[in-house]
């Protein structure tokens, strides 16, 4: 450097501390940015996080083909049903002699054969896919009722799975018919109780036998009594018939496709309910399976579609058989369906040997895919839906895998009305578990997003305007020394835990508004009236008696008056609730104006969350309100506008990006807030906008049920993806929200 | 000393209508007295300029004529002025009218954060005008008034936020005489403009003058002795002299005139 002596002393001077404080900047701006970038970083990671965890319910199913081998002891007769442990290792044909040989599934090597019943078999039925239990009707007129399962037992680190046989009934025949004539038909459902054994003999005659069990109080006996019941003959020809699992239903079906419905809750008086064709959309029945639950019946057609029924009741609390939805991806034949145990869903396969994976509450086909087999004759699933086994008509099986997690999760089971099972139409519902195992889960997010929405809607309705025109009056008209105790005050309120506002909202205010709701309705549509009334007799009294009252300290008269007020309104509710109300306004309400009444309910969540709010809308907006730089107002009062025209078409005007943030942080608040929420609402996922009902929010629901989903588990992904949707709800409305301040700050952005 | 105040109310020629009288005006904040009796005639359609050192109360007279002191807290006001025969602090009198009457440019440009028409139209659609035939050529006119005109006509609904400084203070008078005062207040209109601009401002000033009646308080004695007709000089919340501009600036009868005139102090 070529610079003079005097200067290079002045830079030589300074270089130490220079070159420090480039450091200090240099350092400054790193923490900084480190800062910022852990910001956006964090928020990406959790959104990353979330969406993993939800990703899987969207995906479809998979199969993998893990062995092919000839039918086990194929020479003791042709098959009649398989079933398969839960781990899909060991699996048992029943065969049409009586036998049933257990095989391992993977490689189709014989562990036992066992005879079950010695006389020969003229008919075959299943009880619900998961009990295990099956019947066989004889040739003489009597029926064997088996359970069939496994048991494990661990030894030395292995376990052995071993078929188990249990003859519920005793292993001698129960004699059915006493006439010797075979049973051609049977079907059967048991439950703790008893048991229905529904039986058709040649000459088309119905036989009902119940068996109620007894359970002996000295040892593990159970005896049982049998009861006939004969219903009337049948002038049609039976192909198959089935039992509802609630023992008060049969199907029988006829070659003509069409199904008698009966019902037979009181057996003296079977009753025919109706007779339906369930081929009038075309294509005739190639298979009828339950669906796990026994509720809903699987119609296979050979044109390819499959079908769910179910009864439903009308208003006249008759039932009928009702078609609900049906799968159709493919136009060959439907050969065999089978029903996964636990849940909605079940697997066919068609002529063309493509197996399908089917769900019937999300009305999804996961997979359909060909498996290379012969035709199929016998299709059977794991427990745990996880294996399958198919039979061919060439003498093999086919061993599969399936992964299939999350059938249950479809944009139309989360966002569409469904057809759940046991409801009379379609409808938005939530609720994800009960102690049933045949439950079905539902899991439209449509009343949360509902509940979310009108929570906020309430809280924001009782918020909004008290919070603005607050800040409208502390900023602009309150003398400073009292703003500078009100603002504070104000902002404290923000600190106070939710819990706490949700506690006394839940288990003071809610039972508080039940009792005292024509005292609380007056206070929230009378009390401006009379705090204008108040400001009027006020305005017109003559100076020499309100003089003394400082400018901008006039509020704090309002304190008694409102006090009074709100008083007396506490203390005529009680006379104006039986002076008009019959003494009880819930109880008018929903007498006489049929409007349901939830003590937990809006009006208190309104209350409660309003409060909550309305410390963040207040600040923020009395702060945008006070910066609304003091020419721009005196401007406008040169110009002769009044001090309320300068407020309406100046004041608010240019605050108004801090007001619409101030709506938009006290709208995301409410969105996300749950203790509030949690304590006051009742939790009901109800649809219904009153605000005399409750309602249940994304944030409470997870709250809720989170502990008690099990990890990993279609639920405990449902309950993330709630959370992603709460997520990239408030994420999209505050970039919204971003976008318009910003653009009404460009555009009312002042000197 | 309102024995000399008198004498600078009788300097005024007896040719002059006179618009604006004030009489013993004393201004308090709070206990402190800042104009100490104020008496002064201002001629009709004539630029009257106040100067002075800062703090000597030239802004707060200038404040007291369209009661711009009432927003301020415990201001305290005695005496009277009349605006063409009417008491302006009459507890009778609309405020909002009398500022409507009275216009007022401030030192800062201030126009609202809205179009440039809509600047314009404000003072307007406040007393209710709404008729967009109206307000077009109420705006057109003013704009033109204050030769600003020719500058925005092809950008009035863009935002009066975009104009320069210069601009956006012709435009504040734009907004003021749109209202048609009879009265305008500038409060040191040109302080915070360039050179250019502040010549603009100063031609307006001059052309303005047949239709109003122009109060200026200036820092700037240049300025006071290029565009006012009039002169008051004050010091210390006293009224020391008022007459003809150029008798102020070349032959003051004031001691403390010519001290401040000279650039003895101030």
């Amino acid at each position: 450097m070529n610079i003079t002596s005097s200067k290079g002393d002045l830079f030589a001077n300074n270089s130490k501390r220079q070159k420090w404080r480039m450091l200090n900047d240099k350092l400054a701006a790193w923490v900084v940015s480190l800062g910022g970038l852990s910001v956006i970083v964090a928020i990406t990671l959790i959104f990353f996080y979330l969406l993993m965890v939800v990703f899987p319910l969207f995906e479809s199913a998979e199969i993998k083909k893990l062995q092919t081998y000839s039918v086990p002891s194929a020479q003791a007769g042709d098959s009649i049903h398989y079933i398969l442990d839960e781990q899909g290792k060991i699996g048992i044909r029943f065969t049409g002699t009586g036998k049933a040989i257990s095989f391992y599934a993977d490689t189709g090597k014989v562990i036992d054969e066992k005879q079950l019943v010695e006389s020969p078999v003229t008919s075959f039925a299943t009880a619900e896919v998961s009990s295990g239990i099956i019947a066989y009707g004889l040739e003489d007129g009597s029926a064997v009722v088996v359970k069939a399962g496994f048991t494990v037992n661990y030894t030395e680190n292995e376990k052995i799975i071993t078929p188990k046989y249990e003859y519920i009934l005793g292993e001698e025949p129960i004699e059915i018919f006493t006439g010797g004539e075979a049973i051609n038909h049977l079907t059967l459902q048991k439950n703790e109780e008893s048991l229905i054994l529904v039986s058709i003999n040649p000459a088309n005659t119905v036989r009902i036998s119940s068996f109620e069990f007894e359970e002996s109080m000295f040892d593990d006996e159970v005896s049982f009594e049998k009861t006939d019941y004969d219903v009337e003959t049948l002038n049609y020809n039976p192909t198959k018939i089935l039992i509802d699992n609630t023992q008060r239903m049969i199907f029988v079906f006829d070659e003509k496709d069409s199904v008698y419905f009966y019902d037979i809750s009181d057996k003296d008086d079977v009753q025919l309910f109706e007779r339906k064709s369930l081929v009038e959309s075309g294509g005739k029945i190639t298979d009828i399976k339950f669906a796990a639950g026994s509720f809903s019946i699987l119609v296979g057609y050979d044109n390819g579609r499959i079908a769910q029924w179910f009864p439903v009741r009308d208003e006249n609390n008759k039932y009928s058989l009702t078609f609900v939805r049906e799968f159709a991806e493919s136009n060959s034949p439907v050969v065999n369906i089978a029903s996964e145990f636990f849940r909605k869903g079940f697997i066919s396969i068609n002529e063309k040997g493509e197996l399908g994976i089917h769900h019937l509450t999300a009305h999804k086909t996961l997979l359909q895919q060909n498996i290379d087999s012969g035709k199929v004759t016998y299709l059977a699933i794991s427990p745990r839906a996880n294996h399958f086994i198919a039979e061919s008509d060439d003498g093999t099986i086919q061993y599969w895998h399936i992964t299939n997690e999350y059938p249950e999760i479809s944009i139309t089971s989360l966002w569409n009305k469904v057809w759940y099972e046991g409801y009379a139409e379609p409808e938005y519902i939530w609720q994800s578990s009960s102690a049933s195992n045949e439950f079905e889960p539902k899991f439209s997010l449509v009343p949360l997003s509902f509940g979310t929405l009108k929570a906020a809607f309430y809280a924001m309705l009782v918020a909004m305007p008290l919070a603005i025109l607050g800040a409208i009056y502390t900023a602009y008209f309150m003398s400073p020394k009292l703003r500078q105790t009100v603002k504070p005050t104000i902002e404290i309120m923000e600190a106070l835990p939710t819990v706490i506002l949700g506690f006394l909202a839940g288990l003071w205010f809610a039972p508080f508004l039940e009792t005292h709701m024509p005292g609380v309705f007056s206070v929230v549509f009378l009390l401006p009236v009379f705090i204008l009334l108040f400001a009027y007799v006020w305005y017109k009294l003559p100076h020499s008696l309100v003089g003394w009252v400082p400018e901008g300290w006039q509020p704090i008269l309002l304190l008694p008056v409102i006090i009074f007020f709100v008083w007396v309104s506490i203390e005529v509710s009680p006379l104006l609730e039986s002076a008009l109300f019959g003494g009880n306004l819930p109880n008018w309400l929903n007498n006489e104006m049929g409007i349901g009444y939830d003590q937990r309910n809006a009006m208190v969540v309104g209350f409660a969350m309003g409060f909550a709010i309305i410390p963040t809308i207040f600040s923020i907006a009395e702060d945008a309100i006070f910066s609304v730089p003091k020419h721009l107002t005196t401007g406008s009062l040169a110009l002769g506008a009044t001090p309320w025209q300068t407020l309406i078409r100046v004041v608010i005007l240019t605050a108004s990006p801090g007001i619409f943030s101030a709506v938009m942080i006290g709208f995301g608040r409410a969105v996300g807030e749950t203790m509030i929420v949690l304590m006051a609402t009742g939790n009901t996922p109800v649809l219904d906008f009153s605000f005399f009902e409750g309602m249940r929010t994304f944030s409470a629901n997870i709250a809720v049920e989170m502990p008690e989903s099990e990890v990993g588990s279609t639920h405990y992904r449902v309950l993330f993806l709630a959370a992603l949707i709460l997520f990239m709800f408030t994420f999209m409305f505050n970039t919204i929200a971003e976008v318009v301040r910003q653009h009404l700050r460009s555009k009312y952005s002042s000197l | 000393m309102s024995e000399s105040s008198k004498k600078s109310v009788n300097n005024l020629p007896s040719s002059e209508d006179v618009c604006i009288e004030v009489r013993d005006l004393r201004l308090f904040y709070a206990e402190n007295e800042a104009l100490h009796g104020i008496n002064l005639d201002i001629p009709k359609h004539k630029v009257s300029a106040f100067i002075g050192p800062s703090g000597c109360g030239k802004s707060t007279l200038l404040r007291c004529f369209n009661r711009m002191n009432d927003l301020v807290d415990n201001v305290r006001i005695e005496g009277s002025i009349e605006i063409d025969g009417h008491n302006i602090y009459d507890p009778k009198v609309n405020v909002a009218d009398l500022r409507r009457r009275v216009g007022m440019v401030f030192q800062k440009p201030n126009p609202f954060p809205k179009t440039i028409y809509e600047n314009v139209a404000y003072g307007l659609r406040i007393q209710g005008v709404n008729g967009r035939r109206k307000l077009d050529e109420a705006v057109e006119k003013a704009l033109k008034g204050a030769a600003l005109w020719d500058e925005v006509k092809d950008r009035l609904q863009s935002s009066a936020m975009g104009l320069s400084g210069g601009q956006q203070q012709r435009l504040v008078i734009a907004r003021a005489i749109a209202i048609e005062p009879e009265v305008l207040l500038l409060d040191e209109p040109a302080s915070a403009l360039d050179p250019i601009s502040t010549l603009k401002i100063e031609e307006l000033i001059y052309e303005l003058k047949d239709t109003y009646t122009i109060l200026i308080v200036t820092h700037n004695m240049q300025q006071a002795a290029r565009v006012s007709d009039y002169t008051a000089f004050l010091y210390m919340g006293d009224l020391i002299e008022f007459d003809a501009t150029n008798t102020i600036f070349t032959n003051p009868s004031k001691k403390k005139t010519e001290d401040y005139i000279t650039g003895r102090y101030g």
